[in-house]
């Protein structure tokens, strides 16, 4: 009995010296400002320290106080359809390209386009054209560009020396990643050259089928690109690396990821997104063997092309306080926001040349490679129900994966099954 | 006679301490994966069970970012007044579904017991759009909202009454006791333990209840400690030590709580012969 | 006469305190999940335009698309396939351990906190750990026995891997509910088998499981009815590009990825109507069998 006090005691005891040990933080939020805080909703964690500086900077100069909600990604959509339909959205929220078109053709986004114009602070001249028309409809506004990313090629500098390859650099193809893949990878399948699961397509394989030429969605979005010759031929790449055994098995690359598998050692080689500089920072396996350069080029097309996409700030079309929540978009958006976002290390800011505090921020790594792939970008494939394809088409890459059907025709299904879905919206 | 029981005994405690290890290990994991470096919890091979050295650094930063005492106020208060919404509710309907007999009662059970097979996650929005045109977002109530009610907790209620003597009704009445009286005087006394159960489900299930709480309440200030914790995991990479960190001093509450409760299980109210 | 309105008296009597009793909980279950089942079995007929607007009414289409998805029909065959090896595996252990954590035994608190213990810890945790112990390279399972078993992604294997971690999850569950019916046994009953010399398997079979036969009969239909509504499992420990996962995902994981994933709740809707069917029409046949071998007192 006694024995169980204590162990209750020491238990409450533990409990509460967290709780009292918890951050001051929170009665920093309680700001000067005399307004309600408008509500910024954002689905990642890892940026809210920096957007939380940057809106700290915006209400000193404003007054205008804002507190940050985190929903994770998983709920993100559901809590926002939601509110969409009961009618009470945040002021401020992400919009990503698989749900804009959506959130727009229902008028739930607030049209920005006159204020835009007014605006010294914001010229469309300064932001890729892409990522505007991602939010664009009907030739109005209804997001500002928030960052980019880009996709580069990973490598393992130690797995290179150990089989006396050379690193990749700026005159590599794609035949060059083969030819490296298939030096390094060893029989006993301890280290294979190249790892890239079926799943990983934007910052994977998508890459390959516009360095030839190829597309994925149709620039009127109404007829799938997978059955193109071009499309064919690119991807037949992946099919002789999966064949060849220069990836590990589908099932390993399932259970423990690509990025997982760079981070032990296990893989020379992997395409990523710039999304992914805060794990391979933090991973002081990657810090000490690895580095980026830019994808490898299409040794016929010469074309060098990276898949890119990018966050847009929302504001709600029923907000109450349309004013002040255009002042902070506009803040967030501005240069002098954008640079803050890219010194802060987490993503590449979308406003123009802004980025070179991002490259800077772990000079260990040639991060610069990112920046030169915006030589060539091509907007994420979407449309109005872009999950909904996507998935199917996963689903017929993923029998290409397993090696149970053919590349051919695993493009082909896929093309159907897509063309079938876009019919529908 | 004495080796057999001295056997048995042996035997049984080789296959509780055998359980007893398949229920630790992944409590173990948490806890060792909580002091080790970002690199050591992702790295699989090999695979890093001990970390190098016992750093403390993730329950400091995790102890600084996260408000655990707000967490621990909201996350307290939902359990409990889910429990005293769950245990009255049931309690009194369970008692009527399984010892009166009146018209109607056949098909109100049925009522329960098919929210039972109706997947939760379709109450989801409807309940949301409720709270949101009562404007309730971001409070305690929202977070109770699901659990005013327990159609889980009227079914085990009604087992729970459905095994305790006819002759306990009989000779109440013959006493003159009204059939609500019978019920709070009598009956429901005896349910003791499985109001305890009831209570330690129900406090598991809103404990560990993420959808719901994440979407109602996502001001800092409403959350609870599900939802803090499945914001730490970011959207291409996690901070695994930190998000273990949390995640243990998060159970501590639950634990309290069930060593508190276990008590009455101990002592529990098994009727001996003579009362009968 | 009097006997008659004696009767009569009883039955009003019961029917007030009957509903007056029930009340709260009918009321609450209508409002809060009723109603919204309703408004799921009228979308199931309509294709769902965006955010609750625009739905149209097209009759049976979605069930017609439901008849001649093959995936469809393979997860009802997943989700049965889980739900008949975890339920009674998780009954049963849990009944022997709630058996011998009943008597008097030494550490016998230390052992019920023990089994408690998986239902708090935080799904993340449950995820990663058995992510590790089941990943075929690199996995503590397979590198302990030197086997080269794909638990989690062989079609064949992986949903009775997961069932394994349902089983594990829900062992304490259902050990505390036995234990909550394990006390109501009378201790006489046990006093008078021991003097008459019955062995151990004896008393369980002929005393034992007939007391608490109806908190057996409580933990095999919830533990039932929550097996076929199994997703958390799947969606936390098998990623999409599993190749496993169409050999594994349940009917939720489904209706999950339409509703949730795909915005698509009119088919959405269409999948829960038929998981619902499926529940009910077990469930019925599991309250039918009560009535032979469920002792009430």
């Amino acid at each position: 009995m006694k024995k169980k006090v204590c162990i209750v005691g020491l238990l409450l005891v533990l409990m509460v010296s967290f709780a009292f040990a918890s951050g001051s933080s929170e009665t920093a939020d309680k700001t000067s400002g005399s307004s309600k805080p408008l509500s910024v909703m954002i689905w990642d964690s890892n940026q809210e320290p920096g957007i939380r500086a940057i809106i700290d900077d915006f209400t000193a100069k404003t007054g205008i106080s804002a507190e940050i909600q985190v929903v994770n990604w998983d709920n993100y959509w559901t809590l926002l359809s939601a509110g969409a339909q009961g009618g009470s959205l945040p002021d401020v929220f992400w919009m990503h390209s698989n749900e804009s078109q959506r959130y727009m053709s229902n008028k739930m986004l607030l049209d920005v386009t006159d204020r835009i114009k007014k605006s010294s602070a914001i010229d469309l001249k300064n932001y890729p054209a892409d990522i505007i028309g991602l939010y664009t409809d009907g030739g109005k506004n209804y997001a500002l560009p928030k960052d980019i990313d880009t996709i580069a090629l990973w490598y393992n500098k130690t797995l290179f020396d150990e089989a006396g390859v050379a690193y990749p650099d700026e005159t590599w193809t794609w035949d060059d990643v083969y030819t490296a893949a298939k030096k390094i990878t060893k029989p006993d399948g301890s280290v294979y050259g190249y790892v890239n699961v079926n799943t990983n397509n934007q910052a994977g394989w998508y890459n390959l089928i516009y360095d030839n030429n190829g597309y994925v969605i149709s620039e009127d979005k109404k007829t799938s690109g997978m059955d193109l010759p071009q499309t064919i031929e690119a991807m037949k790449f992946m099919e002789k690396l999966i064949n060849e055994d220069l990836m590990p098995p589908q099932h390993v690359m399932s259970e423990s990821g690509d990025d997982v598998l760079f981070q032990s050692g296990k893989v020379a080689m992997t395409t990523q997104g710039s999304w992914m500089l805060a794990a391979f920072r933090d991973n002081a396996y990657t810090m000490a063997n690895c580095d980026v350069a830019m994808l490898p080029k299409n040794a016929k097309t010469k074309r060098r092309s990276s898949i890119y996409n990018g966050l847009g700030w929302a504001i709600a079309a029923n907000t109450k306080r349309a004013d002040d929540s255009w002042k902070l978009v506009e803040y967030f958006c501005s240069k002098e926001g954008q640079l803050k976002q890219a010194q802060l290390g987490v993503t590449m800011s979308a406003y123009t040349d802004t980025s070179d505090a991002w490259k800077n921020s772990v000079p260990q790594f040639n991060l610069q490679a990112y920046l030169n792939m915006q030589d060539d970008m091509v907007i994420r494939p979407y449309s109005k129900n872009t999950v909904k394809w996507e998935n199917a088409v996963l689903e017929s890459m993923l029998k290409v994966w397993t090696k149970e059907i053919t590349m051919e025709a695993g493009c082909k299904e896929a093309a159907a099954l897509m063309n079938a879905i876009l019919a529908e919206e | 006679m004495m080796k057999k029981v001295r056997t048995s005994s042996g035997m049984m405690h080789l296959v509780l301490i055998l359980f007893s290890i398949a229920m630790i290990v992944p409590f173990l994991w948490m806890f060792l994966t909580s002091f080790k470096t970002i690199t050591e919890a992702t790295q699989i091979d090999p695979f890093v069970f001990f970390p190098e050295k016992w750093n403390i650094d993730a329950y400091v930063n995790v102890s600084k970012n996260m408000n655990f005492l707000v967490l621990y106020k909201n996350t307290i208060l939902m359990i409990a007044l889910r429990i005293v919404c769950a245990v009255v509710t049931a309690s009194m309907a369970g008692y009527a579904f399984g010892r009166l007999k009146f018209r109607g009662s056949e098909i109100a059970f049925s009522l329960v017991l098919f929210q039972m097979m109706i997947p939760s996650q379709i109450f989801i929005i409807p309940q949301y759009q409720m709270i949101s045109k009562m404007h309730m977002t971001n409070t305690i109530f929202a977070l109770v909202f699901p659990g005013l009610v327990s159609a889980f907790g009227t079914f085990l209620m009604r087992q729970a009454y459905k095994i305790l003597p006819k002759e306990l009704e009989e000779a109440a009445r013959l006493d003159g006791l009204s059939i609500g009286k019978t019920f709070i005087q009598i009956m429901a006394p005896l349910t003791k333990s499985c109001v305890v159960a009831l209570s330690v489900f129900t406090a598991v299930f809103a404990y560990k209840d993420l959808m719901w709480p994440m979407i109602v309440n996502t001001g800092k200030d409403s959350l609870v400690l599900a939802s803090a914790l499945a914001k730490m995991q970011g959207q291409y990479s996690s901070h695994f030590p930190e998000l273990m960190a949390a995640s243990l001093i998060a159970c501590i509450p639950m634990i309290v709580l069930y060593f508190v409760f276990q008590k009455q299980f101990i002592q529990g109210i098994a009727t001996s012969g003579g009362k009968l | 006469m009097g006997k008659r309105s004696l009767h009569n008296a009883t039955t009003r009597e019961s029917f007030m305190w009957g509903w007056i009793l029930i009340l709260p909980t009918v009321l609450g279950l209508l409002v809060l999940n009723i109603y919204p089942m309703l408004m799921t079995v009228y979308q199931s007929f309509c294709k769902t335009g965006d955010f609750g607007r625009g739905n149209v009414f097209i009759g049976i289409k979605n069930f017609q698309k439901l008849y001649l998805d093959s995936s469809v029909g393979q997860a009802v065959i997943n989700t049965l396939k889980y739900t008949l090896f975890q339920v009674p595996f998780s009954v049963v252990i849990a009944l022997v351990l709630a058996v011998m954590l009943n008597r008097n035994i030494r550490g016998r608190s230390t052992y019920r906190t023990i089994f408690f213990l998986p239902m708090v810890v935080a799904p993340a945790a449950i995820a990663m750990v058995w992510r590790w112990l089941y990943n075929s390279r690199f996995g503590l399972i397979n590198n302990l026995f030197n086997s080269d078993i794909n638990w989690i992604s062989n079609p064949k294997l992986a949903v009775y891997s997961i069932a394994v971690i349902g089983i594990w999850s829900d062992i304490g569950y259902n050990m505390i509910l036995f234990l909550a019916g394990l006390q109501e046994v009378p201790k006489d009953f046990y006093e008078a088998a021991d003097l008459d010399g019955a062995s151990g398997i004896q008393v369980f079979r002929h005393i034992t499981v007939p007391m608490i036969s109806p908190t057996l009969f409580f933990v095999i239909v919830t533990r039932m009815i929550a097996a076929m509504q199994v997703f958390d499992l799947i969606y936390m420990i098998m990623e999409k590009s599993n190749p496993a996962l169409a050999k594994t995902q349940s009917l939720v994981y489904l209706f999950y990825q339409s509703s949730f994933v795909e915005r698509d709740l009119g088919y959405g809707s269409t999948i829960v109507v038929l998981l619902l069917a499926i529940i009910l029409l077990l469930t019925v046949i599991q309250m039918i069998a009560q009535k032979k071998w469920v002792h009430y007192n």
